[in-house]
């Protein structure tokens, strides 16, 4: 029962993932909302998924992959804003479709 | 259930590279890839629950391992100013 909820709730994140990546002109717009919309989605998906599972073998590894997508994922995004950064897109960014 | 969310991880893959890959600044891309990485991840996570697989779940791992390593190598050669030193 919680497990559907949280599956459709996930879905309503990867729907907004969409859009976003489509509708934001500027570079930094998009680097930001696309990739919170993904880790939200990733963190929703998992503990649906842990739910639907029970507690065997499973649950702990998606644990594992839980705690590693949540270190992980922000920092990437972080490491490719730092290098659009210091490469020169400057902060206002140009409004390219 | 599970089906429709593999179902709808597939087509925002599929969006992802078909809007992002073929713009211009190279970022895009680097966006692109860490986020078709992060949906292999959980596209592999939600087949093996799916399946009942186990060994599926270790996949994942490792793919989420080999994407986080791949984008903070390419953005450090991107930072360094790409192949034209």
């Amino acid at each position: 029962m919680i497990s559907n909820l949280l599956l459709i709730l996930s879905w309503i994140y990867i729907i907004f993932g969409i859009i976003g990546i489509f509708r934001f002109s500027n570079m930094y717009a998009r680097l930001l909302t696309s990739s919170k919309i993904d880790t939200a989605a990733t963190i929703t998906i998992l503990i649906a998924l842990m739910f639907k599972s029970g507690f065997n073998l499973f649950t702990l590894r998606l644990v594992i992959l839980l705690t590693f997508v949540l270190i992980t994922g922000p920092v990437s995004n972080h490491i490719i804003a730092r290098s659009a950064y210091l490469n020169g897109i400057n902060l206002k960014g140009e409004d390219e479709k | 259930m599970l089906k429709i969310t593999i179902i709808l991880l597939i087509i925002s893959m599929l969006t992802t590279s078909i809007r992002m890959v073929f713009r211009a600044t190279i970022w895009d891309k680097l966006l692109a890839l860490n986020l078709i990485s992060a949906k292999t991840i959980l596209l592999l996570a939600v087949y093996a629950v799916y399946k009942d697989n186990i060994f599926l779940l270790d996949l994942s791992i490792s793919c989420g391992i080999i994407g986080f390593l791949g984008i903070t190598l390419l953005s450090r050669f991107i930072l360094r100013g790409g192949r034209q030193k």
